[in-house]
């Protein structure tokens, strides 16, 4: 047995917001040259305990020793010092610097001059060695999430880490990019290199990792040798009491009942091309679909290409500039979202906390939201209160939302528990049209079955529903057809017996 | 136990009410604390500062009805601000408001002179009409925000420089103008256009106020309206996808809030001075719309909390105003600790981590 040389190791490290115990006692240690998969659901504290690690948290209790020796990291300033680097899941790059300029950005140099030459050449030395290619002078907002992903970790290594971090670095990427990103990492590895790959995906975490750690609700279940593990080991630390079946890429399955389809679509997008209401969103370039009752219709895509401005297209049909959006046989062009929502379609957006609730706001309150104006809830411009406060607690009822009583402030919900509000708003009226963004981004296991449920649910009942996801795993399960979107345009549509995740993945990036 | 769990739960309440007031506690201590070093520093009795300054509305009937004189335009002016404050924009313009509203009051109320309509009618009519001139005198900023994305800030503040200089030429030019006087003022209403006093005291805008601090926490708490300013208020995004329109609801706050504006000064031309005169919107030197933003910061612009505040200020102005009278402190100073009062109470709000809106 060789002795492994411990680069990281954690000791009994806690930290506390407020009323929740973020982490608890977590140990957690890395072997030089391994990529290190930090496996657990979300809100586990996964990131939590990689922020500590590199100093944006301090840790209530605990110790870190980095080589050997007790270090204290109160800032990224100290763990860049002690080799740290960590890429978030979120772009941290400056978008309208070049990748050359964010990558010189903070780093020691001649104060008095931006002489790039030199760094220059250090950097495709980088790129040629891990197999890392990006343009070095176009302007980072320019390029694609995949590609400012490689500049993040060309960023970290080119500032001499050799511990790093990777939080949930394949959210936006697909299958291809991710094998290719792999490869790159084992070649950082070989150099000497270790990586800490945090991910949801019991999948990615086979193939990608040599070792791997479990947290769930901040303790730490333990860390296995993934060569000799098998999924469903893997399962079963991070799932110890859950009855859920889930697939290898840690979704549950779902079966779909056979339903007949309406024979006249619901909605049909006749060569719809429409501006997007955001600076640099992507407008939308002759989509022509049809969505039949008793259907869910995926649309797979990376982010931002298009996916947002196609479901605020249906449900605020104002930005059209060609072609004809047709709602159960009529022309909806220009009507008010109002309007649209009275026509029994209802909405559920991507981003929970931005666009889906009022924060503030309570539970009874974000129940009417979107319903206010409708007559069951108020009469003569007075809301009736008791009403919608009846409503609230039957959406809590029914969805098992986690709260004490409806009065909670929705914004201090977990997105689990603010996701069943959304739907149980969404459900309160009876539906031939739902248009859904990635209603389980971020949801533990439990609550993305329950989305799924009330999904083919809905299906059965004979509403046509639009499932946009980034996530391909999930719009396989529950898709009968995948659309996919490729810059505003509806590239390619798969029938159930098509779906594969490389042809998909591969119209997903223009292929 | 059960006896146990209640008395914790009364802990956790009086805990809550002092976790809610320590920011405005401290606060008024601070600012007291400042205010009262300067005028010690200037030579004055602080003492005595103090007790003219927080007793004086207090001692006499006169310093009662002083403080109801103030509270009713300022307590308009607070809405003016605090309206459209709820969806996140800033409304400087209450002070425009109030002149623009106050003055085509007296224009109305002049030209409907001669057809001797009766206090029944003619009162209701110059309310409206007060009301109507300051909301869309608003409404102006609220358009331009809504439609041209210029900050409210900016155009409000401007409008209030036309309202000024709109005073003044009425007020000194024919046909409205007093004959004989050395300062800007115009002809006097009608009898029947002047707002009645109650109990030969206060004139009958209290009553009016009274009305609107209903209205108003109607309309925010029972409304559909209301509603979807605090829904646009909290989250613009999920209001707009969700239907509300951005446009309409800011466009009405802003309606709304000018229309108070507007009720301010109508109230004061027909119950103060009972024509239009320069300076009507002034109290102690300085504009009630002025005041009206601080005091809605003060409470955050919850609607309940205008009146509160509203009335708190006012103490302080008519304290003021005495202690500038009786001991010769200059009203500026006081000034200085309600300015001083408004920044500690927003520092201090945050670091006890509430939010700056709600």
């Amino acid at each position: 047995m060789v002795k492994e040389n411990k680069v990281l190791e954690a000791k009994n490290v806690s930290k506390r917001f407020g009323e929740v115990q973020a982490l608890d006692k977590v140990n957690f240690d890395l072997n030089e040259g391994e990529i290190h998969g930090l496996l657990g659901e979300n809100g586990a504290g996964k990131t939590t305990l990689m922020n500590i690690l590199y100093g944006l948290f301090t840790e209530d209790e605990g110790e870190i020793y980095i080589r050997g020796e007790r270090v204290k990291i109160n800032s990224p300033l100290d763990s860049i010092k002690l080799g740290i680097g960590m890429i978030h899941q979120s772009s941290t790059l400056v978008p309208e610097f070049t990748a050359l300029e964010n990558l010189i950005l903070g780093t020691d140099g001649n104060k008095m001059s931006l002489e790039l030459k030199d760094a220059e050449k250090e950097i495709e030395q980088f790129q040629k060695d891990f197999g890392l290619k990006f343009p070095l002078h176009t302007k980072v907002k320019d390029l694609p999430a995949g590609l400012k992903k490689k500049i993040e970790i060309i960023r970290a290594i080119y500032r001499g880490a050799n511990i790093l971090i990777l939080d949930e670095p394949t959210t936006s990427l697909v299958q291809e990019e991710f094998e290719k990103l792999l490869e790159s990492l084992k070649k950082m590895v070989a150099e000497g290199v270790t990586i800490v790959f945090i991910t949801h995906k019991i999948k990615e975490v086979i193939q990608a990792c040599d070792r791997a750690s479990v947290l769930t609700g901040g303790i730490m279940q333990g860390t296995i040798d993934t060569k000799k593990a098998t999924k469903e080991d893997l399962v079963q630390l991070m799932f110890q009491d859950a009855e859920i079946n889930i697939t290898e890429s840690a979704i549950p399955i779902i079966n779909l009942p056979d339903v007949e389809k309406t024979s006249e679509p619901i909605l049909k997008l006749q060569n719809i091309s429409a501006q997007s209401k955001e600076k640099d969103g992507i407008n939308l370039d002759s989509i022509s679909l049809k969505i039949y009752g008793g259907e869910i219709l995926g649309i797979a895509g990376i982010s931002g290409n298009g996916q947002k401005e196609l479901a605020e297209v249906i449900i605020d049909p104002n930005n059209i500039t060609k072609g004809k959006l047709i709602l159960k046989g009529k022309k909806i062009n220009g009507m008010s979202t109002n309007k649209v929502f009275s026509r029994k379609v209802s909405y559920i957006p991507e981003d929970r906390k931005k666009e889906s609730i009022i924060g503030l706001g309570n539970i009874t309150e974000n129940v009417l939201l979107g319903h206010q104006r409708e007559p069951r809830f108020q009469k003569k411009g007075i809301i009736k209160w008791d009403k919608v406060t009846r409503e609230a607690k039957n959406i809590i009822n029914e969805f098992q939302v986690k709260t004490p009583n409806e009065k909670k402030k929705a914004g201090k919900l977990s997105g689990g528990n603010i996701q069943r509000v959304v739907i149980g708003r969404a459900l309160i009226n009876e539906l031939d049209l739902l248009v859904t963004h990635s209603p389980t981004a971020g949801l533990d296991m439990a609550s993305v079955e329950f989305v799924f449920k009330r999904l083919v649910e809905l299906r059965s009942k004979g509403t046509a529903v639009l499932y946009i996801n980034e996530d391909l795993d999930e719009l396989m399960q529950v898709s009968d057809r995948i659309g996919v979107i490729h810059e505003g345009k509806i590239v390619e549509i798969f029938g159930q017996d098509q779906f594969d995740k490389y042809k998909i993945g591969s119209k997903m990036i223009g292929g | 136990m059960v006896g146990q769990e209640v008395s914790l739960k009364q802990t956790t309440k009086l805990q809550k009410i002092w976790v809610g007031s320590k920011p405005y506690i401290l606060a008024l201590l601070i600012a007291f604390g400042i205010t009262g070093a300067i005028i010690g520093l200037l030579g004055y009795n602080v003492l005595k500062a103090y007790q003219t300054l927080l007793f004086t509305s207090f001692t006499s009937q006169r310093g009662i009805i002083e403080t109801l004189k103030k509270f009713i335009p300022l307590t308009l002016t607070t809405y003016a601000f605090a309206i459209p404050f709820k969806i996140r924009f800033f409304n400087i313009g209450g002070w425009g408001q109030m002149l623009f509203g106050g003055t085509i009051t007296a224009i109305v109320g002049i030209a409907l002179a001669g057809f001797n309509l009766p206090a029944i009618i003619f009162i209701p009519i110059l309310i409206l009409v007060a009301m109507a001139a300051g909301g869309v005198f608003a409404l102006i900023a609220g358009f331009l925000k809504a439609y041209y994305n210029i900050n409210p800030i900016i155009s409000t503040i401007m409008l209030n420089f036309i309202a000024i200089y709109f005073v003044n030429f009425i007020a000194t030019t024919e046909p409205w103008k007093a004959p004989r006087t050395g300062h800007p003022m115009s002809l006097k209403l009608p009898e029947a256009a002047r707002l009645p006093e109650l109990f030969g005291q206060i004139h009958f805008g209290i009553v009016i106020v009274a009305l609107v601090i209903i209205a108003v926490y109607y309309l925010i708490n029972k409304t559909v309206l209301g509603y979807e300013i605090i829904a646009t208020g909290i989250n613009p995004d999920a209001a707009s996808v969700y239907g509300i329109k951005m446009r309409r609801t800011l466009m009405l706050t802003f309606l709304i809030g000018g229309a108070l504006g507007g009720l301010a000064g109508g109230i004061e031309v027909m119950g103060v001075h009972q024509r239009l005169i320069e300076g009507f919107a002034l109290t102690s030197g300085a504009q009630y719309g002025i005041f009206g933003i601080l005091t809605a910061l003060i409470c955050q612009g919850n609607p309940l909390g205008v009146p509160l505040s509203s009335i708190f200020i006012s103490i302080l102005l008519v304290g003021a105003d005495a202690m500038q009278r009786t001991l010769q402190v200059p009203v500026e100073l006081v000034f200085l600790s309600q300015a001083i009062i408004v920044l500690f109470i927003v520092v201090l709000r945050r670091r006890a981590g509430g939010s700056f809106i709600q």
